[in-house]
């Protein structure tokens, strides 16, 4: 069994790498996963994308069937049209506990840029769910994932992690936003986009006191959903250039493949609006504002994920200890997942020396019966009894060698040994 | 002034000097007139040393010690105006020029030491530190004998230079607050996380704070400088009459013209950009603080006083 996973992250590569390499909505997913089935059949998949991060799960029966890191760099390339040169030294890999270890750190909000963030374990949910509808999952993902967002849960109620700033809105809106209005309550937040990025960002704003709420999506329906959720009013794709000119706060979280707002169209906008203080906070990968458009004027201020990076680090330093703890339950939690899943790679032995066993005390039995007829179904019993229990305390040294040496690593020689020993072939 | 029959006024002349009669109190009375433009300055720019320390490392000790040392300038400060006003048996308004700097500086300090007890962690000291050291250090070169006219107008001078002082400390504010929103719009603009050092108000409110400084600062000087030409006006016909072709006049006036243009720009512009307000204050703010020092410092007499120097070499004419 081999767990193994390719990665970029917000601290491998910035932005312009993430959202060249990202999968921003579900038929660009779905047509991954095709792709990835079509290259690696023997695998199973899962792929996280987020703002912050691009990671792509692969587990495989036999370790053999693993594909390697410049395969899989190959897809990403292939598949995003991206020259390989260009991101390949930012790919990571990992392989066995460390990408087990990986996974439950991004889980546990560990390597988010805002650390104890809730809203990861929602995307890692997201993403196992979808994997699970394109069948691209199998059980050993299954494990892994369900495991990861129970460990999740474990760093969230042992330690502090989940007290603060918490969310990118939060912080966002913290470091920069509250530096440029002193309220929210007589401003205008338009929101791009009706996700769960939006809707914990507008959780956020209304608890600033934001009254003022408009939300902007290619889909009405849910535009007028998370509006009414939030007392704001829902508009059409449309009116995007209305709610633009109107809104003091824009918060952009699309899955848009390309900039949905240009710079020369934020330009007209800008024009009849002047040069009035505009928060712009793009938290989408691909982005949806053009770079261009922070220049347009000394009013608009865009900050997108990564400009986040330095306060978020500052956090980071401030609760150390929180992370000693957090890291210390991911360890144990790792060897705990890679123990059982050695110990589930030598159930096929264990299951076929215990059938081989009792099939020759059965065959043993029978020979006993044959010669002795007379037996009653109390002394048959009483015999069946016995053997079963010598067979059962024969088998014990072996299996619980095996269970040792599982706790160790993969058994691989172990099991070998076994099948050679008892011709298991 | 009369006093009643029967009555006498005590002027704080008269109360020192009594004060100073009894022994016991003899030894304070000479350690406060001891006190010189030197400690309050030393212990202003201590206060700013220790606050620029924050951007090394950020304590709180340190913090408290530039607070503690700025309070220690204020005392020194007061005392020294104390003693200088009962010496010349006139408030500081109606002193000279080294007077009126050195009460901006004080109300500078004031308002700073209000603002840091309000909200300690907005970082005040770094901007406004500075300015009363340019007005405390300017205040040793301008003229320091009072103003020998005062005599037949004493309560127009007290309005005069009430609305200039308070006038020039507005402008002053705004131009502190406009030096911070520059800083803070820079920092947004590059995207910078906060300095922890560096703790300042948001956009909105430095604008909004700018604006009102403005607004209130100007009408100030405006009545200064009608109460100005009035007083010119009405001494005419006395001992001493106050040309207006007079150099202080004219720099006062170019002062105030360039303060109002300002102000008409800032009530009628449609949607100005924050930033450049806060450039065009920062222009009228230095060019006001410029002229009003260099002024002070250079012409050898004025309506407003005149230097020692200037005095001893007119008495020596007069002889």
């Amino acid at each position: 069994m081999n767990v193994q996973v390719v990665y970029c992250n917000h601290q491998s590569a910035n932005l312009s790498i993430r959202e060249r390499l990202a999968f921003p909505n579900k038929d660009v997913l779905t047509r991954a996963y095709e792709e990835l089935r079509s290259r690696f059949p023997q695998s199973e998949h899962v792929v996280v994308s987020t703002c912050n991060r691009v990671e792509l799960y692969i587990a495989q029966e036999d370790p053999d069937d693993a594909p390697t890191h410049a395969q899989l760099a190959e897809f990403f390339a292939d598949f995003h049209q991206v020259p390989i040169v260009e991101f390949f030294d930012d790919l990571l890999e990992c392989q066995g506990p460390q990408a087990v270890r990986h996974l439950f750190e991004v889980a546990s909000s560990l390597d988010s840029m805002v650390l104890g963030e809730s809203q990861i374990v929602n995307q890692i949910k997201a993403a196992y769910e979808f994997s699970m509808e394109t069948n691209a999952n199998g059980p050993l993902t299954n494990t892994l994932f369900q495991r990861a967002i129970e460990v999740s849960k474990r760093v969230r109620t042992e330690t502090k992690l989940s007290e603060g700033k918490v969310s990118i809105a939060s912080v966002a809106v913290g470091e920069f936003g509250k530096s440029i209005f002193s309220k929210f309550d007589d401003k205008t937040v338009l929101i791009l986009g009706a996700g769960e990025m939006a809707l914990e960002t507008l959780t956020y704003l209304k608890g600033e006191g934001v009254k003022r709420i408009l939300v902007c999506n290619r889909s009405l329906d849910r535009a007028q959903k998370l509006a009414e959720e939030y007392d704001g009013q829902a508009r059409s794709w449309e009116d995007l250039d209305a709610c633009l000119s109107q809104a003091d706060v824009i918060v952009s979280t699309t899955g848009a493949s390309q900039p949905v707002i240009t710079a020369s169209k934020f330009r007209e906008i800008r024009r009849k609006t002047g040069p009035r203080p505009t928060f712009i906070l793009d938290l989408g990968a691909p982005r949806d504002f053009e770079s261009g458009v922070g220049e347009i004027d000394d009013g608009v201020f865009l900050y997108d994920i990564d400009d986040l990076e330095a306060t978020c680090e500052r956090n980071r330093q401030r609760r150390t200890v929180e992370i000693a703890k957090a890291r210390a339950i991911i360890d144990e939690e790792t060897t705990r997942f890679m123990q059982d899943v050695y110990h589930k790679a030598t159930g096929p032995i264990v299951k076929r020396l215990r059938e081989h066993w009792h099939d020759i005390s059965r065959q043993e039995l029978e020979i006993l019966y044959r010669k002795l007829p007379d037996l009653g179904d109390r002394e048959r019993e009483v015999i069946e009894k016995s053997i079963y229990r010598i067979v059962n305390k024969l088998l014990h040294p072996p299996l619980e060698t095996l269970r040792d040496e599982a706790r160790q690593g993969p058994p691989h020689g172990m099991i070998a040994t076994l099948k050679r020993l008892f011709h298991l072939d | 002034m009369v006093a009643p029959p029967g009555k006498s006024y005590h002027s704080p002349t008269s109360i020192v000097s009594q004060l100073t009669n009894l022994p016991s109190i003899l030894p304070v009375a000479m350690q406060l007139s001891n006190v010189t433009l030197f400690c309050f300055f030393a212990s202003y720019v201590s206060a700013f040393a220790l606050e620029l320390t924050q951007f090394l490392r950020r304590s709180h000790v340190m913090r408290w010690a530039a607070v503690v040392f700025t309070a220690a300038g204020l005392v020194a400060q007061t005392i020294y105006l104390t003693v200088r006003s009962q010496q010349a048996d006139l408030p500081p308004l109606l002193g000279s020029a080294h007077d009126w700097l050195l009460v901006s500086a004080w109300l500078l300090v004031v308002l700073y030491l209000s603002v840091q007890a309000w909200n300690r962690d907005l970082s005040l000291g770094v901007f406004c530190l500075p300015l009363v050291l340019i007005l405390v250090g300017a205040s040793r070169f301008v003229r320091n004998i009072p103003n020998p006219r005062l005599g037949q107008f004493y309560w127009w001078g007290m309005v005069h230079a009430s609305f200039w002082v308070f006038g020039i400390l507005g402008v002053l504010l705004a131009l502190i607050f406009s030096i911070m929103y520059l800083v803070q719009h820079n920092r947004l603009k590059h995207k910078q996380a906060e300095l922890p050092a560096l703790h300042l108000l948001s956009l909105e409110r430095l604008s909004r704070i700018n604006w009102w400084l403005i607004v209130v600062s100007v009408p100030l000087l405006t009545l200064g400088m009608i109460t100005g030409l009035w007083m010119a006006h009405q001494s005419g016909g006395g001992a001493l009459p106050v040309s207006l072709a007079n150099i202080t006049f004219v720099a006062d006036a170019v002062i105030w013209v360039t303060m109002a243009l300002l102000f008409g720009w800032l009530l009628t512009a449609h949607h100005p950009a924050g930033r450049t307000v806060a450039i065009r204050t920062i222009l009228a703010c230095t060019f006001l603080l410029a002229v009003f020092l260099v002024m002070n410092v250079l012409a050898p007499d004025g309506i407003h006083g005149s230097s020692p120097r200037s005095k001893s070499v007119s008495e020596e004419t007069a002889a």
